[in-house]
């Protein structure tokens, strides 16, 4: 890839369904069937935004970007589009950013707990796409 | 036994749950609410089938199944226990939007996406510091993040229909007792023969609760130090319904009180026996005589129509006729029911709010704890009974099965 791909665009989602369907098979992702909405407050053009990832049986069915209200999901994370982008390129943890309340997640937290590992997992691979922020 | 059989209707202990949560959802209905939010702990036993300790909240829609949230540490073990489906426990946590006030309002908002409405809550008043009332914190936190709801106190509808007792919870206090019969029967056997000599009160409360829970008791659920053990003047403490096992050893002429408390898939076992240990004084005799004749009066008057006051009036003309009076406590009882249900009688219908209606009429299926304090300071001694009985048509059932006595032991 030549060139930084821009953070929440359509090319940039194009790329992170290429490596998560490669790298992430149904047995790294436990076979979880579910789906999280994060949903950027403030973007820098001022708008919201929202980045959705679901997977069924472990398989990542979709990966949608867009404005305005997001989608339903089983897991939503509500923050400023600078927590959620500090994220992306793993300068913040996603607990250290809920524990401060820079992040609002809205789900079963149970269950959460038990998904955290995966999310993490697609922190990972996402984080090593060349991304313009 | 495994929350799968304990669920099935062909079991002693079985509880429709989801019967108690439709006859909730149709008195919502009747009264308009849109949405329950149960906080005292009475009503979380009572609606979930799941001891909760940390502070929990049960959301009941119109419709559908309810939710309960607890503390998130404690949400799986919740989960495992409760007859609700799994995803129907979820745990609060210090976490953005996972507080208990946001989570639960957004769950109400988002999930059950009701965004406008009547809410039933629980406030009100109790001497039983667990109770679980609405803080004005969390009352004041809620309504802010439900503007378009108007609150209203509706405890009203949880106590109404867990005043009569269904077979399943009547067998479980049942089987509860069986627990305290066996902690008496193995303190009464550590304690004769002069057994007693050496044994501290908390030592007592151990030899109980080990046997009580060899036997499949779950706790000493008592808020009032669990296993109760008084001896000596600590039995005389005037109006002395609570009593810690302390480190104080048995000594001869004491009176010794051994008040042991069991619990049985929420289901309550509250037995209180009594001994002297000689050297037996006639003016101690005496004091217990006068005990067992007012346990006896209660227990051969408990049924239904009989009222608090009424039984109240009749035991202590007996106590003041033969000149005991001001060794009593003139009250004989206190409310009973699943975990966390506990000391007011009946409604809340008194005449001093929140407290027993001392005109309560009892009716059969209702149950309580038995519960006569006698008490004499100057002479350093004390009786207490408790006992859970239910309620009959013409008498009452008492749910243990040890003996009523005060026993001297040498």
């Amino acid at each position: 890839m030549e060139d930084n791909l821009k953070y929440l665009s359509p090319s940039w989602r194009d790329e992170v369904y290429k490596r998560l369907s490669a790298e992430l098979d149904p047995e790294k992702m436990n076979h979880a069937t579910t789906s999280l909405v994060s949903v950027y407050r403030n973007c820098p053009d001022g708008k919201d935004r929202y980045f959705l990832v679901s997977c069924t049986d472990g398989v990542i069915e979709d990966v949608s970007v867009g404005e305005g209200e997001p989608p339903e999901a089983e897991f939503s994370i509500f923050g400023d589009y600078d927590v959620l982008a500090r994220m992306s390129r793993g300068e913040l943890g996603a607990q250290g950013a809920l524990m401060s309340g820079k992040l609002k997640l809205r789900g079963n937290m149970v269950k959460a707990l038990k998904l955290s590992s995966l999310a993490d997992r697609l922190n990972r691979v996402i984080a090593t796409i060349p991304t313009e922020f | 036994m495994d929350k799968k059989t304990c669920c099935s209707e062909n079991n002693p202990f079985f509880i429709d749950y989801p019967g108690r949560i439709r006859s909730i959802q149709e008195a919502m209905a009747r009264d308009g609410f849109d949405v329950y939010l149960g906080s005292r702990l009475r009503t979380i036993s009572w609606t979930t089938d799941a001891f909760c300790p940390w502070r929990s909240y049960i959301v009941i829609p119109r419709e559908g199944v309810p939710t309960l949230f607890t503390f998130v540490i404690d949400a799986s073990r919740v989960a495992d226990d409760t007859w609700l489906p799994e995803d129907n426990v979820r745990g609060y946590a210090p976490l953005g939007g996972q507080d208990q006030i946001t989570q639960i309002s957004d769950f109400i908002l988002y999930a059950l996406k009701i965004k406008k409405g009547r809410l039933a809550y629980e406030t009100g008043l109790s001497n039983y510091t667990p109770e679980g009332n609405l803080s004005q914190y969390e009352y004041e936190m809620f309504t802010a993040a439900l503007p378009d709801f108007e609150f209203v106190n509706a405890h009203i509808i949880a106590d109404k229909l867990s005043l009569i007792k269904d077979e399943g919870t009547v067998n479980r206090f049942r089987q509860a007792s069986r627990y305290t019969d066996i902690g008496h029967e193995t303190v009464r056997s550590a304690l004769v023969d002069g057994g007693w000599r050496g044994k501290t009160e908390t030592e007592i409360a151990g030899i109980a609760e080990h046997a009580m829970r060899q036997a499949g008791s779950e706790w000493a659920w008592s808020f009032t130090a669990g296993n109760e053990i008084a001896s000596g003047y600590r039995t005389g403490y005037a109006g002395g319904a609570c009593t810690p096992a302390t480190r104080r050893e048995l000594q001869p002429g004491d009176s010794l009180m051994v008040d042991l408390h069991s619990m049985y898939r929420l289901g309550l076992g509250d037995y209180a026996y009594n001994y002297l240990i000689a050297p037996v004084t006639d003016r101690m005799r005496w004091h217990a005589r006068n005990y067992l004749d007012v346990v006896r009066m209660c227990l051969d008057n408990y049924k239904e129509g009989a009222t608090p006051l009424g039984l109240a009036n009749m035991v202590m003309a007996m106590a003041e006729e033969r000149g005991f009076v001001e060794y009593v406590v003139p009250g004989f009882e206190h409310g009973i029911g699943m975990m966390g249900d506990e000391w007011r009688i009946g409604l809340n219908t008194g005449p001093i709010k929140y407290w027993t209606d001392p005109n309560h009429s009892y009716r059969a299926g209702e149950m309580l704890i038995c519960a006569v304090q006698y008490a004499c300071p100057d002479e350093n001694i004390g009786f207490r009974y408790e006992c859970p009985i239910l309620i009959r048509e013409n008498d009452c059932e008492l749910m243990a099965r040890f003996p009523l006595d005060v026993e001297e032991i040498e």
